[in-house]
């Protein structure tokens, strides 16, 4: 276990246990921000040869017109 | 239960659009990392596990269409029948909004008396501002310590620990390990 992390994660835990109202700002941009990237990323990919085929591979997916 | 919206993340946008067709057809929970996640964590996820009671083909059939008809596709097939032969077969099927990979719901039954012990002490969880069920925070830790225990679900339950610690019940969180030992190890 990586203890330097751990210790965020318990002081992260203990901010939202003591601001149930402040925490969903940060928390919102962060999960969003991650999605965003996901995205931008993957429209990179798709634009480059193979892109296609490699995101379907990631993803396992057989999806039509893709 | 009250909430802005401009407070939702993607994830919780997902999840309540998704929830709200499958609780007009059955029983439900959301379990394991997405209870961490909606709860504060500041970690990232794909997708979000629910398990649903067991239904008849006949019923799953309705909700699988209603999910379609909703803008939702199941990633393995379009077939109502094949899906639900995944389910059958305890392998859960996944769901994205149409034309997207992420995120995903990944849907399975109900199969033992551990599933129907979460279903049946299932909870609302007001600090996520979400009103969806899920699966009682002691379950979840018991999950994460006792069977998943990577480091990434430890942090999750020790992010549970803190943040609903009046909730927190060594004694429960123990019966629930030693019913995981014997059903699931």
């Amino acid at each position: 276990m990586r203890k330097s992390h751990m210790e965020q994660v318990e002081r992260w835990a203990k901010f939202v246990r003591e601001n149930p109202n402040k925490w969903q700002k940060d928390h919102t941009e962060f999960i969003n921000s991650l999605f965003l990237n996901h995205e931008e990323f993957f429209k990179k990919l798709a634009a480059t040869p193979g892109g296609k085929e490699k995101i379907l591979k990631l993803y396992n997916l057989k999806r039509k017109g893709l | 239960m009250e909430r802005d919206v401009k407070d939702l993340n993607i994830l919780n946008r997902f999840c309540e659009e998704f929830i709200a067709i499958v609780e007009k057809h059955c029983k439900y929970i959301i379990v394991s990392g997405f209870v961490a996640i909606a709860s504060g964590r500041t970690r990232g996820t794909e997708d979000i596990d629910l398990i649903t009671e067991k239904l008849s083909f006949e019923k799953f059939d309705k909700l699988f269409l209603d999910l379609v008809n909703n803008g939702f596709e199941c990633v393995q097939t379009n077939l109502s029948k094949e899906a639900y032969d995944y389910l059958i077969d305890n392998t859960s099927i996944r769901f994205t909004w149409k034309n997207k990979f992420l995120p995903e719901m990944k849907l399975k039954f109900a199969k033992d008396i551990l599933d129907e012990y979460q279903l049946k002490n299932r909870i609302k969880l007001k600090l996520t501002g979400l009103d969806v069920w899920f699966s009682s925070i002691n379950t979840n830790i018991a999950f994460k310590e006792e069977l998943l225990k990577s480091p990434k679900d430890l942090e999750d339950a020790k992010h549970l620990r803190i943040v609903f610690a009046e909730m927190v019940n060594e004694n429960e969180i123990n019966i629930i390990k030693e019913m995981i030992k014997r059903l699931r190890l």
